[in-house]
């Protein structure tokens, strides 16, 4: 087993440092909706780096790492879909940023504000909508990413790719939501090590103290976890790697934001402190694909048939 | 004949029946304000205001019993939360001058508290004191019969609509951790008072940093005695320790009945099923000690209290997000679901963060040895 970057993968992650420095990206300072941007979706789409999977040589595996290091930073842009999944079902992959939705129509979908493309578990289905101009009203919500909804879903038409893709579509979903998950709370995490390692209280950096470095040492475990699971999903595209993945990513993550929350005092509950543009999202992945009871009944099915039982 | 327990619930659902305003509370600024004072009006012209407050000040003499009982009907009419901009005035600064304020002190707030007059905040935290609170720096000099204040305070609640201030100073300059502290009470539109409002990640201000610039206060203002200030302070945070959340805890039951009947998930259910025990354990628990309290001082249970509502508060605030979904209405409403969530992570830093109510319950309650700190 090699956990070592390959050469390719060092070079790409490379690129994308050198692309990010560039951009100069700073945690919005007054933002409670969304961060979006644009500029780093164009340099991104530019720079070959949204299709990485269809290139020769690459994999899910170089994709998702892409992914995650996006995920880390304090804007939002739509990567995950086009990354991970998109490839897989859509034959005009430049029809882009892509939004995903489970169920009704008319429910709000992450991205849907700026997207193109519309790809949709109806439940029986995998439908692909061609988003036009002006289809979409934008939900402001707590959550960071943009949030939409579809102003006529009926008027729309929509292209049904079939129930045989969406065992695939919602594997892919599921790694998704880990690899992403696995990126924001990296970021979160470096940012309060930092903040308890310089706030003082009682004479001493707040850090010292042993209640709150054993908390600290469990968050980090939970997201070495996630992380490690969300890459091994995605090196494996397994059905089951990917709902254990997602499982565990969603129910780590109340925990771990509680914690992160908790120990920068009232100072990490206001927008003059960055962490909330990590756990706005953190808190929205949640709730992805049914949650983690949802993934969790998937895993039971991959790994044991449980519906056989 | 005094009345019924049951008669006094009919009295009190009837009224609240009436009178329980259609829509929230404004979440900041001064229209939050307006509505706060408009409901505590409304509720003492009822005769519904400082139920358990001393009646020589305007207060109805109740047990807490009857006080319990209005805080159920209260929860079950969904009426405004006790968490607004009221809370300081009738649940801090209110009980601290009953138990600490001198006659004249007690004679001329406690009315105006209660008929909704006057909006309190805190002053408390400063950015270096805050579990640390015992080594706060903003001074008060005595010059005549008066105290000049100088410097800062952080995390003060309803500070930029406030018309008084719970003011926690060091008045003796060769003093330090606890000693030689005053609580004080500070007009807000005293000369030198800056106030800067801090958005919460919850969208509104619920914060203010509040700035004094050779502030000058009476020392008749000072409660419980000059730089007595620490005692009077735990009085203080022991209000917001003890009873102070009962209509809130009563509330987060309440709440739990209802995400038990919207939800339609199994695992979710079992999550549900164990926040149904804790709720009813925090309400059993609160009951008890507000009942104990009644009659004599009580120790440091109410910690325990605080602490059990604020987890359980997170932990009810997130599950009604993964039943309804992150982007139901009940969720992005603006008094919704999403805003509840994300407020909720105040109450385990508020009034002690959960570590310093660990250390307070581990020592006092529990009995173990002091921790180095």
């Amino acid at each position: 087993m090699d956990f070592d970057f390959s050469e390719d993968q060092a070079a790409i992650l490379s690129g994308l440092e050198q692309l990010i420095s560039s951009l100069n990206i700073e945690a919005p300072k007054d933002a409670v909706f969304s961060a979006y941007s644009q500029a780093l979706d164009n340099e991104l789409t530019e720079g070959g780096f949204l299709d990485i999977t269809q290139q020769e040589g690459f994999g899910l595996l170089d994709g998702a790492l892409i992914v995650e290091r996006l995920a880390r930073l304090p804007v939002s842009v739509e990567a995950a879909a086009s990354v991970l999944i998109a490839p897989a079902f859509l034959e005009d992959t430049t029809r882009r940023p892509v939004a995903i939705l489970q169920g009704k129509l008319t429910k709000p979908a992450r991205f849907l504000p700026m997207a193109k493309t519309l790809l949709v578990d109806t439940d029986d289905d995998l439908l692909r909508i061609e988003i036009p101009e002006g289809a979409v009203e934008e939900v402001e919500t707590l959550f960071a990413y943009p949030y939409g909804c579809l102003k006529n879903p009926k008027a729309l038409s929509s292209v049904s790719l079939g129930a045989g893709q969406l065992a695939k579509f919602r594997r892919r979903w599921r790694i998704a939501i880990a690899v992403e998950a696995a990126g924001l709370m990296q970021s979160a995490l470096d940012l309060v090590l930092e903040h308890v390692k310089t706030r003082q209280q009682f004479g001493r950096p707040i850090g010292s103290f042993q209640a709150i470095q054993h908390r600290l040492v469990m968050a980090a475990e939970l997201g070495q976890a996630v992380r490690w699971l969300a890459f091994k999903a995605a090196w494996s595209d397994d059905e089951g790697d990917a709902a254990i993945a997602a499982t565990f990513a969603q129910d780590s993550t109340p925990k771990f934001v509680t914690d992160l929350h908790q120990f920068c005092g009232a100072m990490g509950l206001t927008l003059e402190f960055p962490l909330h543009h990590w756990t706005y999202r953190l808190r929205a992945l949640l709730g992805e694909l049914g949650g983690s009871s949802g993934q969790a009944i998937a895993a039971a099915d991959a790994v044991w048939g449980s519906k056989n039982v | 004949m005094s009345e019924s327990l049951d008669d006094f619930r009919a009295r009190a659902r009837s009224w609240l029946q009436e009178n329980v305003p259609e829509h929230g509370s404004p979440l900041e600024g001064p229209e939050s304000r307006d509505y706060a004072l408009a409901w505590q009006k409304r509720q003492f012209e009822g005769g519904w205001a400082g139920l358990t407050w001393p009646a020589a000040y305007g207060g109805k003499d109740l047990s807490v019993l009857q006080q319990i009982v209005w805080f159920e009907e209260y929860a079950r009419a969904k009426a405004p939360s006790t968490h607004n901009a009221l809370f300081v005035g009738m649940n801090h600064a209110g009980p601290t001058l009953i138990a600490c304020g001198s006659d004249a002190q007690k004679a001329f707030h406690l009315p105006k508290i209660m008929k909704g007059e006057v909006i309190w905040c805190q002053g408390f935290s400063e950015p270096n004191a805050g579990s640390d609170l015992a080594s706060l720096r903003t001074k008060g000099v005595v010059d005549g019969d008066e105290l000049v204040v100088n410097g800062q305070k952080i995390w003060s609640s309803y500070a930029d609509i406030g018309d008084y201030q719970e003011l926690l100073i060091r008045t003796d300059p060769d003093s330090s951790r606890h000693h030689g502290l005053s609580w004080v009470i500070c007009d807000m539109k005293t000369p030198g008072i800056t106030v800067r409002p801090i958005k919460t990640m919850a969208g509104p201000a619920k914060y203010a940093e509040v700035f004094y610039d050779n502030v000058r206060i009476s020392l008749s203002n000072i409660v419980g005695g000059l730089n007595n200030g620490w005692k009077t302070a735990m009085a203080t945070l022991g209000f917001e320790r003890g009873t102070a959340s009962l209509a809130l805890q009563i509330s987060l039951g309440l709440r739990v009945e209802e995400l038990i009947a919207a939800n339609t998930d199994a695992v979710t259910g079992e999550t549900l099923m164990d926040l149904r025990a804790d709720a009813a354990a925090l309400r059993a628990m609160s009951y008890q000690f507000a009942i104990k309290s009644e009659t004599g001082p009580v120790g440091s249970e109410g910690s325990m209290i605080r602490l059990y509502f604020a987890e359980l508060a997170k932990r009810v605030a997130s599950a009604s997000i993964d039943i309804f979904g992150i982007a139901a209405p009940d969720v992005l409403a603006e008094h919704g679901l999403g805003f509840d969530y994300f407020d909720s992570y105040s109450e385990t830093i508020a009034g002690g963060t959960a570590e310093i109510q660990r250390n307070i319950i581990a020592e006092r309650v529990l009995g173990l040895p002091r921790g180095s700190r």
